[in-house]
């Protein structure tokens, strides 16, 4: 039995003031296992990006904690949280977020850079797929090849919890396999803990646990025990 | 592993190259002189310093009416005052015995002459003898036989004895009242009673010369006046520039300046006075790196002043009068510059004791630091670096607010790339280090270039500038580390404060607004309010209110730029002004000023020419108030005054106001420079001497040619205690033909104002002119930099305009027109400006030289400063349009990577 890893606890998020006070998350608890493949789902404005921002340390809550191995983000100065996203996470955005004077081997050597355990650059670029495009410049890859960059950013660290928001929302459906494949490829692999916010309800299908949100709370928190492979993905 | 952002640097450098190649350019240039600027005057002062020292430069000079005997020299040398009470005792009781000797010798004579008569007469009376004619013979042989035995008689007697002892006596207590009456006087004049005096040793070395009167063109009229120095001269020496020391009688060196100036080169002939020389050396005396023939002169004068070297044998051939100057040198150094006043002050006094009792006088008193001729070029030397150094943290400060700007508007643009490497775990130092090493690399650049071309070409630019102006020596490069410093570290530290402030303060939002592009500050929740103007005019205030920031450091470099473009254009306008009303400002066509107002043979001099008017002159000193060694005695430090006595009924000068005891009129430039206002009181104070006078100012006269004081002659005689019949000189419309020349010591005509002008144009007026050109260059420079920055920013709007079907000639004047509304606006701004900030500078620039010319621009140099920059700036637009008409299209529909 895995332990848990990342433990959410009444959190609570409100927006601006008065009449125009917006409550986006309204008091959320769950845990999440070491290695675990985790999704969370909901609509716009459930609150799922800002329940990502907050686990990444880049946003605060007004109640609850979230606590990592142990350790609560909200006893963390900023100086600690800078270590905290340097040591334990990796992002990966819908928008790439690429630097465009950087290839794009420069590019994965960036979140390399940051690591005290990376992993091999170039092992990191096969897995991706990028060995033929490592000397390209990012305006130079097509919208998937970018994507990939930017897990090969992220992944490359080696980190604790991969974060991926919306990581296929400017992607096809093609492509959108292969980001999600390689994705499930990573976690398997080098093992992380991955969190992954998405509208799509046909991703729950590859993930081991399923976290659906409404309105600002966890309306379901299942884990899936028929997981298939993101290569048979359907939507 | 090191960072990879680092190698976005040079990425960068290349992909935006013709951006960054204008900024190192516009830094090598600015470095580049200013290090040439600073290694040029270190190592211009550095050969000055070191020929202090090589070329034996005196610590003061002094010039005697009469060769002076060894004995004078050695007593002079000693530094200890002679005894001049006691020498004028000595001097006054030898007269005084001479003369009461020779009175009772007289006395004597007729005493006994008379009683021998008496006893031949009473004798013969006895006899009833009354023939005058026997009496007389008989007298007549008595005087022969028993004249001198009866004077012997005489003078044995208690009653001679006596009388003689108290004629002496009282001839003795005569003398010592007078020579003690005398003594106050001349010790209250000089001080000499100064308890503080402590004598002074010196070495003192002959320096004679001749002013000669020189022909250097061969048309048989003399040009200028040449001071001849003999080549064996121990003190004071020359470097040669060029050629050699003469060797025979009929060579010459003469100065590089003047030779340069006149167009003389080696192998010429010139004549001095009646005798041709061939030129073998051209030189920089020690002693004159400025041209001036006398200490007062307001300039030096390098077209009608040259000095020169003759081998002694041809200096005695030369028919000029002799200079018996004399140099001197402190035994003991003093240790800084207050001592080098003391100890001249105590040895100027020493001097006038020995002079006096040697019989021979002083005509001229100069110590070394107060010499116009050695210390105008250094202190000039020294005061440019302060100017060029400001300038350059000026435009660093410019260049260091551009890259803060360009450096904000990357980071708004790459602000989703630093939310997510911040979210990463990238921390704000870091990325602060990452986007300051762009400025810091960039300047690191410019300044190494820059010093490479300051230690260089352009060290010998300044250089060529200080030779152009003065008579320098040769100049040896020297490693300076005030260019260093101020030309890299000050710069690099300017750069860094500037872009830090404002890369930390754009940094400091949190990771999530960078990924939210949530960037501004402003708490502006509506858009601004515009006016109902037409959609393009409203689009247009857009622009401008979004590139505020640009146009802040737009009108502070224009504001700075249109200074320097004044400045350029002023300074030719004013010399030229000045040249043009120079004539007009001459209250007399001619001033002529006499030796003595008696001629050799003491007759007061008189001229039959009508316009003629005598005046009475004197020259004083007004305080400049600096805590300079300079001020105080001697002209170098305080501002030359000359007082001036008219007559009521003047012709020439209108002293309309009924002066009260105390009261004068000052000239206009006196007014002008100093800010004196009517009833203020002005304290002159003698030269040489420690005394002063205070006059209430009541009124102006317009004259601007120099800085004087106007008096009635009455007033002017109880002042300065001047005899009756005592006047200075001649005021003339006409020259006047009948006095003798020798009687004459000086005409001052127009010209003579006008070649102060005439060397300030030949020494700046070149590199004047090459100013204007750099200042449009950089201005323009500065717009392409600062227009780039607001067309980068807006290429998502400009390409977006261009798919809605806007034209480039649309987009263009959506673009450009706001920066040219703001830099005509900003350039006529910042040219008044300019303007006003000049007038300023040029008023304390001129306080702290001798006399007086105010700033002046014509219309049309006001009008070319503004256009200058105006035509940089329509190059710039042009640019700007190629840069809007090559943005393309989908610039607006790709990802921002």
């Amino acid at each position: 039995m895995k332990e848990d890893f990342l433990e959410i606890k009444d959190l609570k998020k409100s927006f601006g003031t008065g009449e125009a006070k917006q409550e986006v998350l309204r008091g959320m608890n769950f845990t999440v296992k070491r290695g675990e493949f985790c999704v969370l789902l909901g609509p716009s404005g459930s609150g799922k990006s800002t329940l990502l921002n907050i686990i990444g340390g880049i946003d605060t809550p007004d109640e609850g904690y979230v606590s990592i191995n142990g350790d609560k983000l909200e006893e963390m100065n900023e100086k600690e949280l800078t270590l905290y996203r340097r040591k334990h996470l990796g992002y990966v955005f819908q928008m790439y977020n690429l630097i465009p004077n950087l290839n794009v081997k420069e590019n994965i050597e960036v979140g390399a850079y940051l690591s005290d355990k990376p992993l091999d650059v170039e092992e990191v670029l096969t897995t991706l797929g990028l060995q033929d495009h490592k000397y390209k410049y990012p305006n130079q890859l097509s919208g998937g090849q970018q994507q990939r960059v930017s897990i090969g950013r992220a992944v490359v660290k080696n980190p604790d919890i991969l974060m991926c928001d919306e990581p296929t929302g400017a992607l096809d459906y093609k492509t959108s396999k292969e980001i999600l494949s390689l994705i499930e490829d990573c976690n398997k692999k080098f093992g992380n803990t991955v969190i992954m916010v998405t509208h799509n309800e046909a991703i729950k299908n590859m993930a081991d646990h399923v976290i659906k949100l409404r309105d600002g709370v966890v309306r379901h928190n299942d884990l899936n025990e028929n997981k298939i492979s993101a290569a048979d993905l359907e939507w | 592993m090191k960072n990879p952002l680092i190698r976005r640097i040079p990425r960068e450098l290349r992909s935006d190259w013709h951006k960054y190649l204008v900024i190192i350019v516009f830094m090598v240039v600015m470095i580049g002189v200013i290090s040439g600027m600073y290694v040029g005057h270190d190592s211009m002062l550095a050969s000055v310093y070191s020929g202090w020292d090589e070329l034996n430069l005196e610590d003061g000079s002094f010039e005697l009416s009469s060769k002076a005997n060894p004995e004078l020299l050695a007593d002079i040398a000693s530094g200890n005052k002679a005894d001049v009470r006691e020498y004028f005792i000595k001097k006054g009781t030898e007269e005084a015995e001479k003369d009461v000797s020779k009175a009772i010798e007289e006395e004597l004579n007729k005493q006994v002459t008379e009683a021998i008569e008496e006893n031949v007469r009473a004798g013969l009376a006895a006899y009833g003898i009354t023939d005058e004619e026997i009496i007389k013979k008989k007298i007549d042989e008595t005087m022969a036989e028993s004249f001198d035995e009866a004077l012997k008689e005489a003078r044995k007697s208690e009653e001679f004895k006596k009388a003689v002892e108290e004629a002496y006596s009282e001839a003795h207590s005569e003398v010592e009242k007078k020579v003690d009456e005398k003594w106050d006087e001349i010790s209250e004049r000089y001080n000499l009673d100064d308890e503080s005096f402590a004598p002074v040793s010196v070495t003192l070395y002959e320096n004679f010369y001749r002013d000669e009167l020189e022909d250097n063109t061969g048309d048989g009229i003399e040009d200028a006046v040449i001071r001849v120095f003999k080549s064996d001269s121990e003190i004071d020496k020359a470097s040669f520039n060029e050629g050699r020391a003469p060797e025979n009688p009929s060579e010459i060196a003469i100065d590089r300046m003047h030779a340069d100036n006149v167009n003389v080169k080696i192998g010429d002939s010139i004549k001095v006075g009646s005798k041709k020389f061939m030129v073998v050396g051209l030189l920089s005396y020690v002693n004159y790196l400025t041209l001036h023939q006398s200490n007062t002169d307001m300039m030096f004068d390098a077209f009608g002043f040259d000095v020169a070297m003759v081998t002694p044998e041809a200096f005695e051939e030369l028919e000029a009068r002799t200079h018996y100057s004399y140099a001197w040198k402190y035994d003991k150094e003093p240790k800084d510059k207050v001592e080098k006043a003391d100890f001249s002050a105590d040895f100027l006094k020493a001097l006038i004791t020995q002079t006096l009792v040697y019989d021979n006088e002083i005509k001229d008193f100069l110590p070394e630091y107060l010499r116009q001729a050695s210390n105008f070029a250094v202190t000039d030397i020294e005061g440019d670096s302060s100017a060029t150094g400001i300038l350059c943290y000026i435009l660093i400060g410019v260049i260091a607010f551009i890259f803060a700007i360009t450096i904000s508007n990357t980071i708004d643009k790459e602000a989703s790339v630093i939310g997510t490497l911040r979210a990463s775990g990238y921390s704000r130092s870091e990325l602060v280090v990452h986007y300051m090493s762009m400025p810091l690399i960039v300047t690191l650049i410019g300044a190494l270039i820059g010093n490479i071309l300051g230690y260089t070409a352009f060290k010998n630019v300044a250089v060529n500038l200080y030779y152009q102006s003065y008579s320098l020596p040769s100049c040896r490069l020297v490693w300076s580390n005030t260019a260093i410093v101020k030309t890299t570290v000050i710069p690099l530290i300017l750069m860094f404060f500037i872009n830090l402030f404002v890369i930390v303060n754009k940094l400091r939002i949190s990771p999530l607004r960078f990924l939210r592009h949530d960037l501004t500050k402003s708490k502006r929740t509506k858009a601004r309010r515009l006016p109902k103007w037409s959609f393009l005019g409203r689009f247009r205030l857009r622009i401008l209110f979004q590139n505020m920031p640009n146009y802040v450091v737009l009108i502070f470099g224009v504001v700075f730029i249109e200074l320097m473009m004044c400045f350029a254009f002023g300074l030719n306008d004013s010399l030229d002004h000045y040249s043009e009303v120079a004539p007009d400002m001459m209250f007399a066509e001619y001033q002529y000023m006499l030796m003595d107002y008696r001629d050799s043979d003491g007759n007061t001099i008189k001229t039959a020419e009508p316009s003629a008017e005598a005046f009475d002159m004197k020259e004083l000193l007004y305080p400049k108030k600096r805590s300079s060694f300079r001020t105080g005695m001697g002209s170098g430090g305080d501002e030359s005054v000359t007082v001036y006595g008219i007559r009521s009924d003047s012709a020439y000068i209108t002293l309309s106001k009924n002066l009260k005891e105390g009261e004068v009129l000052i000239s206009s430039a006196f007014k002008k420079k100093f800010g004196i206002k009517n009833g203020d009181t002005v304290r002159l104070s003698e030269e040489y001497e420690n005394k002063s006078y205070e006059f209430k100012v009541a009124g102006t006269v317009d004259y601007d040619g120099g800085i004087a004081v106007f008096m009635g002659r009455e007033a002017f005689k109880d002042t300065f205690d001047r005899k009756e019949e005592e006047f200075s000189g001649f005021l003339s419309h006409k020259e006047i033909t009948d006095i003798r020349e020798d009687d004459i010591a000086m005409v001052i005509t127009a010209e003579d104002v006008l070649k102060v002008t005439n060397q300030l144009k030949h020494s700046i007026g070149g590199i004047v002119n090459v100013f204007k050109y750099a200042l449009t260059v950089m201005a323009a420079a500065l717009i392409y930099l600062l227009a780039k920055i607001i067309i980068e920013r807006n290429e998502h709007s400009i390409s977006m305009s261009k798919i809605l079907g806007f034209k480039n000639g649309e987009i263009g004047s959506l673009y450009i027109i706001p920066t040219a509304v703001v830099v005509v606006i900003c350039s006529c701004i910042g040219f008044v400006a300019g303007y006003i900030l000049m007038n300023w500078v040029f008023k304390i620039f001129m306080k702290q030289m001798d006399g007086y010319f105010a700033f002046y621009m014509t219309p049309l140099s006001m009008a070319l400063s503004v256009i200058f920059l105006l035509v940089g700036y329509a190059f710039v637009s042009a640019i700007d349009y190629v840069r809007i008409k090559h943005i393309h299209l989908d610039v607006a529909l790709k990802n921002i990577e």
